[in-house]
Order: structure tokens, then sequence, then C-alpha cells
């Protein structure tokens, strides 16, 4: 497989799926400044993953609306954090601290991707993820230093999310080729950053980062084995688009 | 369990019984008021308010609010609490005539004598910024800062630098140090909106439709 389009199933169908998993709090966010915050974000990450269908689709894949909505669990590339449910709002916080961390770094990298379509892209995305890591920065150290019962759900949420978090950094067999072509980093680079990014937000509340070492990183998502959360999310997802896919809108 | 054409709703379990918790009086998180600058070297405008428990959250709403749809290049944000504000006039009249002249041995600022400045703040004086409204229903306008020992004071003082223009039909002074400001190294998270055109309104384009609809259907 060209490793373009493995890379790129794989950053496409995260935002694709984390855009649609926290656009599920639009209407039910905590209070509504927060809200049109959160949504507005899950709307940057579906734009961004139309940017990445599109790069795909000038390589010579389908439609974006195709791949997006056509397409049954198993051909997903995302890894299993994005996909599950959205729980309360401290997972739904800590997911988006863990993912944009992750994911800030990643494009700040590809801005200088040997594949210069990517790179654009990268280099266009930049403020908006910034911004995301902000926001999420924000509510972690707000959260992380209020009140016992606060503290104690971050704690919790930070306990189950991350073994999920590390399989952003799941590899495949394109990795080499990747790293070799200049195209990307690589997942190993990238992990070691996103640690000591996360690891300097977290230091300046009172929770602690989960022992690693014995943290089991939940992989699969890369290589198309989900949660059983993802086919209902891509069912309703694709309800409307379903009824009459040649429908022009 | 609550039953939904919302399947969110539905997922989230909510029991049918639940009754509404009573909720105390004021509940509210306190208030921001929040101004943008356009672009670059254009003077900071008032846009709106936003509700948060601190400045720093204020500031992350506030980017979402006012700057998802209109493009800027940086956002200010004060604590409501923190505003000074003068009566509101006519829209020919100026609000700084409501305001007391300075005493005769006071200096107005800005000045930039190094040795005024250090004296003035010696003698716990502050920067405030003024804002300032030419016409109702337009948004107040940052002016310039003065300096003085309260915001009464700083009113005042905007008087004597700025009481000429007119009409002004109301003035804001706020410590300089209540403002918190967009960080300049952060410029680009101002930068992307302008290729949002999908999230507007006006991207979906219906009236054609809605025309064929109501003439099809002209009891609707």
């Amino acid at each position: 497989m060209d490793p373009r389009l493995d890379l790129l199933y794989r950053l496409a169908d995260d935002q694709l799926i984390l855009g649609h998993r926290n656009s599920e709090w639009n209407g039910l966010g905590p209070i509504l400044e927060e809200d049109i915050a959160f949504s507005s974000m899950a709307q940057d990450k579906l734009g961004h993953s139309l940017q990445l269908y599109g790069l795909l689709h000038a390589l010579g894949e389908a439609e974006p609306d195709t791949v997006a909505f056509t397409r049954n669990a198993p051909q997903f590339h995302c890894c299993q954090l994005v996909e599950l449910p959205i729980g309360e709002y401290d997972f739904s916080l800590t997911r988006h601290f863990l993912f944009d961390h992750a994911e800030l770094l990643r494009f700040e990298a590809l801005a200088t991707s040997s594949y210069e379509p990517l790179a654009q892209v990268a280099r266009k995305l930049r403020g908006e993820l910034k911004y995301h890591a902000l926001h999420a920065n924000t509510w972690m150290k707000r959260l992380g230093t209020a009140t016992d019962e606060a503290i104690e759900r971050m704690q919790a949420a930070l306990d189950f999310t991350l073994p999920y978090a590390l399989g952003i950094f799941e590899k495949t067999d394109a990795e080499a080729e990747i790293i070799s072509s200049g195209l990307f980093m690589g997942e190993d680079v990238l992990q070691s950053r996103w640690l000591e990014n996360i690891t300097k937000v977290l230091s300046q509340t009172a929770l602690t980062l989960p022992d690693l070492t014995i943290a089991t990183p939940v992989m699969g998502g890369r290589h198309g084995q989900h949660t059983e959360h993802l086919q209902p999310l891509l069912d309703e997802m694709a309800e409307v688009f379903r009824l009459d896919p040649t429908a022009d809108w | 369990m609550i039953q939904s054409l919302d399947p969110r709703m539905n997922r989230l379990g909510l029991a049918e019984t639940a009754p509404a918790a009573a909720k105390p009086a004021l509940d509210q998180f306190e208030t921001y008021e929040v101004f943008h600058q356009k672009k670059e070297g254009a003077p900071f405008l008032y846009v709106g308010p936003v509700h948060a428990p601190e400045a720093d959250l204020a500031f992350l709403f506030a980017k979402e609010q006012y700057s998802r749809r209109f493009a800027c290049t940086g956002m200010w944000v004060v604590p409501t609490a923190a505003i000074a504000v003068t009566e509101y006039v006519g829209d020919t009249e100026s609000a700084y005539d409501t305001l007391p002249l300075l005493p005769r041995t006071a200096t107005p600022a800005p000045t930039d004598e190094s040795g005024a400045e250090e004296a003035a703040y010696a003698a716990g004086e502050e920067d405030y910024d003024i804002f300032h409204l030419k016409k109702r229903g337009k948004a107040h306008q940052h002016v310039g800062k003065v300096r003085a020992a309260t915001p009464a004071g700083a009113l005042q003082v905007a008087k004597a630098v700025f009481g000429e223009q007119r009409p002004v039909v109301n003035v804001w002074a706020v410590r300089s140090a209540e403002v918190l400001h967009s960080d300049d190294d952060d410029r680009d998270i101002w930068a992307t909106t302008t290729e949002k055109k999908y999230r507007d309104a006006i991207s979906y384009k219906v009236q054609d439709r809605i025309e064929k609809f109501k003439a099809e259907n002209p009891q609707a």
C-alpha cells in the first residue's frame, strides 16, 4: 500500500470519528459557552477530516462523502480512543486533552512532510489545533486543581483513558517507509514528545499520570479492529446519507 | 427512562421521574466583557459578554463565541465588575460632560516623560484603559490609556484627554491590569477562520427551494 494512503486514512478517520463523537455534546454541554466551544472544535475536526479525505481523493480514492459514509467498522483505521462513547464530561475532556496534544504535535511535524499537499494542509490547520490544545489545557488545569470531587473524577478519567490514548501511536507495516520517505517523523518520536507535553501540563495539577510501564496500550484500531461502539456510530452518522446517497445537497 | 427522538438523550439514560433539582438563586458564573481587533492596528471594539468561572476560561469561550464567524487579529477579556461606567447621555451630547473636572493640580496622562511617570506610579497610580461609545447601537471602542489612582479618577483624566470628542454617549474605564490580552505568540489561532465558509448559514442556498415550496403549497 502507498504509505501516503496508509498515513492519511489513519489521520482522516481519527478526525472524522472524534469530530462526530464530540458533536454529540451539542446542546448538552455543561454551560452554553462551553457547549459552543466544544461543538465548534468538533466542527473543526470534521473540517480537518474533509481536507484529508480530499487529499485521499486526489490520490485516486473515492469521493470524501463515499469514503466517510459507506465504509463499515473493519474498514476504518481510527484508534479505538476516538470511537468510545462520550460518557460524562470528565471523560470527554480527558480524551480531548490526550488526543489533541498528540494531534497538535503530529501536524506540527507534518508541516514539513515530504508530501507537499499534506504539509500545506498541516500548516493551514495549525492555528485551530493550537486553540484545541489551549482549550484542553485550561480545563485540565482548572478541574485538576479544583474540588476533591473534580480531582477524583479527572484522575479516574485519566486512569481509564490513558491505555486507549497509547493506541494513538499504534504502528502499521508502512511505518518504516513513512519515516524513510520523509512523510512523517514516526509514531515513536511523536509519542515521546506527547508524553513530555502532557506531563508538563499535568504537573501543574493535582493529577498524576498513570505509570506507563504497566499500562497496556489498547491497540488494533489502526488495523481495523474496533470496539462494539464504532459500528453504531457509523450507522447513525450515515443514516441520512444512506437514505439517498445520490441526493444533491 | 426518558424516551426521546434524539438518540443522544436516550443514551444518557435519564430517569423518567428525576425531579428537577431546586437551583440556588444565583448559580451563574460571573460575566466577562470581550473586545476584539478586526485587523492589525485597528482599535479594539466591544463585541459582547461571556459567562466563565475565571479569566482564562472566559478567553477560551470568547474566542469561540466571537471569532467563529468573523476573523480578528486579537482579543481582550475584562471582568464586567472591573469596569467603571459613566451615565448614558443623548446621541448628540457627551458623557464626558457628566464627569467632574480634574482638580487643577492633577496632570492628565498619558505623558512619556519618564520622571513624571515614575512619580505617578510611586504615588499609587496605575494605567487604565478607556473605551467610549460614539453612538447608541455601535460598539464601545478603545481610545487609549490614562494613569490614575482610582476608576473614578481615570474617568476624570479621560475627560481631560478625550473629552473634546463628541458625541460620546458612554465611557468605560478599566484598570489595565484587569485586561487579559491574547498572546502575540498565539496570533495563528486567529488566522484560520476565514476558510470556514461552510459554517455560515449563508452557505445553505435554499431560498429558491423555499419559494418553490411556497408556490406549490399556497396553504403552508
